[in-house]
């Protein structure tokens, strides 16, 4: 039981980045390891964060402020962690598709999921189905994220998996789709993985589905 | 007999921006334009601007103070729209202020079922009828993206359903420019010709450049299209607060306005005089929910701020209200409506889009499009004023009236009573056992009976068969071009 990993998941969840930095630097000279550090403070930190954010009792630049904290720790952690630890953490791909230039939504569910531990990959905005195909060749994701706002652009999402599959890498990864046309019964029946209504919620899909694929 | 009293009304208006809040925000904006520049991904945009004496660097394109000097002399400040049987309809130019419905929602609210559901092309036929058929609502947006059709050729289908259900001016969206070839072919069957189009425009084409900063080629290349051939089009960025703009409203309308006027510099070096709409949207992104709010009260603040740019640079200015963050028609959505018709009424702004909007643009519902008529009828009694005259004043009648014994039976009220009072429609003020004789019905009730009986009666004059044949052809060549 350790004090000071609390205390940089209260510190963060408070958004107060110097403390951050100070604490993790404090729990290394304690010869905590910098994978419990990042486990047990950082993320647990901002798991509360998620929730509360969940729940209604949060706001987005709250939570924008609580992510900054995390990084401010995390530059101090990632030359130290090791292997292993960088591995497990998940890796997302996550992009507009074509003929479509909504942007926010897209980013903003891109920045929770950072603050939720993954890696993100941004691709872009007006992506042809090509660029995931590649994206997913080069970053090898666990996750490919597509966003659309348009009724017009939204069958891109179809045409987009359907050139994971010619590709040969759809297996590869799993794909979630969201923004406001979209439905959970337009994603089962373009084949997605999962659909998330928001950025709170894209987070916990994200996570059940690596879940689903690690366990 | 000559008036021993005549006073014009005042007309009561809003401006929000000093005179020198004005300047101090298009010194702003010319620095944005200057010192920061935009990103123009359309080559030809970008020749043009160049060609004219805007310079590049570091990726950006620096728009010197001369440019907008000049499109803003070139740029008319009247803007005739007809409506589809060539009478004149919207003069667009400060002052008048017209209201209309707003496009591209995902969902309607059935009328029959009250159902929430994907809206179709019949929908979209429909709603146009209603606000045909209401007498506050002066254009006509799709109020739905028609799911039954091929994407591709959703907007062609709702620009072919917002003529069938009306003859009131309509504003519309295209995906590309096959949408405004395709559009336009059938616009000029409905005007008789290019020119008679040019002369007497029956719509106005809506586009956006994406705040911050990005002017893209897809809606540049249609405003350089509208431009070409005369069709009025508006540019309106959405620097809204938190997401596209800054969160405060000076920097937000700054950034918003100098994104606008490269629109209407783009419009103005490609053929000068070419009607362009100026304005902007400045919705408050939600920081808890991350939704753009069409309830929000910084938007109709923003909008009563552009208004007095727009004064300042004397064109007409594109608006927003009649909307809400509702679900359903609810209290919220009477509140949000009222507020932002208000905002917008006042201030006056020219044409004020959106109205009968649920759910931040997602849902159209054609109730909330009748209550909003009412409320645009009931603040119009209010900006009307008060005019002061003989007959108004009622001297005579005060002077015969017998002390404690009231007006109603005198013939100053039974003269007066049709134009001096404000009639409702829905809103309700029966007796309570009158009320439950008829029915017991709120306002969502009484809206969704106006509405059928509208859709039920009201008739116009349909598209004339070589309109249809146009038509006809156009949809069998995308047909085939599906094939
Ligand atoms: C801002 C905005 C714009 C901006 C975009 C700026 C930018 N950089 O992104 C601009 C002005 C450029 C724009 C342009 C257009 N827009 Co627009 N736009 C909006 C608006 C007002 C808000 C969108 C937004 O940013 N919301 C805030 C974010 C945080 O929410 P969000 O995007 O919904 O994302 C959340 C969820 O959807 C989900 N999510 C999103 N993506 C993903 C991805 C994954 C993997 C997951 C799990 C979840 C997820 O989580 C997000 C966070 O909670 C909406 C209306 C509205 N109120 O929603 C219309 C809207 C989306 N636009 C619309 C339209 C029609 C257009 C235009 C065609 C308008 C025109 N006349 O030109 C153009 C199209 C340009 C193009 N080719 O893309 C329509 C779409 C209708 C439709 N069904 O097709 C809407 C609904 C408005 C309307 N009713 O008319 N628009």
């Amino acid at each position: 039981m350790s004090g000071v990993l609390e205390q940089i998941a209260g510190v963060l969840y408070e958004g107060d980045d110097e403390s951050v930095c100070t604490l993790v630097q404090k729990a290394l000279n304690e010869g905590i390891k910098p994978g419990q550090v990042l486990r047990n403070g950082l993320l647990a930190g901002m798991d509360q964060v998620g929730v509360d954010f969940r729940a209604g009792d949060l706001f987005v630049p709250e939570v924008l402020i609580s992510a900054r904290a995390m990084h401010a720790g995390m530059d101090i952690l990632r030359p130290l962690l090791s292997q292993s630890d960088l591995a497990s953490s998940n890796k997302i791909v996550i992009g507009t598709v074509q003929g479509d230039l909504h942007d926010i939504g897209k980013n903003l569910v891109g920045m929770m999921l950072e603050g939720g531990g993954f890696e993100v990959i941004d691709i872009g905005i007006d992506l042809p189905p090509e660029k995931f195909v590649d994206a997913i060749k080069t970053e090898h994701p666990d996750i490919v994220g597509m966003s659309a706002m348009l009724t017009t652009t939204m069958q891109n999402m179809k045409h987009t998996i359907d050139a994971l599959e010619n590709a040969g890498v759809r297996e590869e990864v799993r794909v979630i789709v969201g923004g406001a046309p979209v439905t959970k019964e337009y994603a089962d029946e373009i084949g997605a993985d999962g659909y998330a209504p928001d950025a709170g919620s894209a987070v916990e899909l994200a996570r059940s589905l690596v879940k689903q694929k690690d366990g | 007999m000559t008036q021993r009293f005549n006073v014009q009304p005042l007309q009561p208006h809003i401006s929000v921006l000093s005179e020198e809040g004005v300047k101090a925000i298009h010194k702003a904006t010319l620095e944005i334009l200057e010192e920061t520049g935009v990103e123009m991904q359309d080559p030809q945009g970008r020749e043009l601007l160049l060609e004219a004496g805007a310079r590049e660097s570091d990726g950006r394109l620096k728009i010197p103070e001369k440019l907008v000097d000049e499109a803003l002399s070139s740029a008319p400040s009247l803007i005739p729209i007809y409506d589809r049987l060539g009478n004149l309809a919207m003069p667009l130019e400060l002052g008048n202020v017209f209201f209309g419905s707003g496009s591209d929602t995902n969902f309607t609210f059935d009328l029959m079922t009250g159902e929430r559901r994907r809206t179709t092309t019949q929908d979209v036929e429909n709603l146009a009828r209603l606000c045909d058929g209401l007498d506050n609502i002066d254009f006509v947006m799709s109020m739905g993206n028609p799911s039954d059709v091929p994407p591709d050729d959703l907007y062609v289908h709702a620009f072919i359903r917002m003529i069938r259900g009306s003859v009131k001016p309509n504003v519309y969206v295209t995906k590309d420019r096959k949408d405004m070839e395709d559009i336009y072919r059938i616009a000029v069957a409905v005007a008789g010709g290019e020119d008679a189009l040019r002369e007497k425009p029956f719509f106005l084409h809506y586009a956006e450049p994406i705040s911050p900063l990005l002017i893209p080629e897809e809606s540049l290349q249609k405003i350089i299209f509208c431009a070409e051939k005369g069709i009025p089009a508006c540019y309106p960025p959405s620097p809204n607060t938190g997401g596209g703009g800054p969160i405060s409203l000076a920097g937000a309308v700054a950034l918003g306005n100098a994104e606008c006027l490269v629109g209407l510099i783009m419009s103005q070096l490609t053929r000068r005089g070419t009607p362009f709409l100026y304005g902007m949207n400045t919705a408050a992104m939600d920081m808890k929910t991350a939704i753009v709010s069409y309830g929000s009260p910084e938007w109709s603040l923003g909008m009563a701020a552009w208004t007095d740019l727009a004064r300042f640079y004397n064109l007409p200015s594109w608006g927003f209200g009649g909307a809400s963050d509702s679900k359903l028609v609810d209290a919220q959505a009477g509140l949000e409506a009222t507020f932002s018709i208000m905002s917008a009424f006042l201030s006056r702004c020219t044409l004020v889009h959106d109205v009968g909007y649920l759910e931040f643009g997602s849902t159209s519902s054609a109730e909330m499009l009748v209550i909003a008529d009412e409320i645009i009828r009931m603040t119009r009694f209010l900006v009307n004023g008060i005019a002061i005259n003989d007959k108004t004043l009622a001297l005579d009648a005060i002077a015969r009236v017998r002390p404690g014994g009231g007006f109603l039976a005198d013939n100053h009220t039974l003269e007066n009573w049709k134009w001096a009072q404000w009639t409702p429609k829905v809103i309700d003020r029966k007796l309570y056992h009158s009320w439950v004789e008829a029915g017991s019905k709120d306002m969502f009730v009484r809206a969704n009976d106006v509405a059928r009986e509208v859709l039920e009666k009201h008739e116009l004059l349909p598209l004339q068969g070589e309109v249809e044949a146009v038509i006809a052809d156009v949809l069998a060549e995308r047909a085939d071009a599906h094939q």
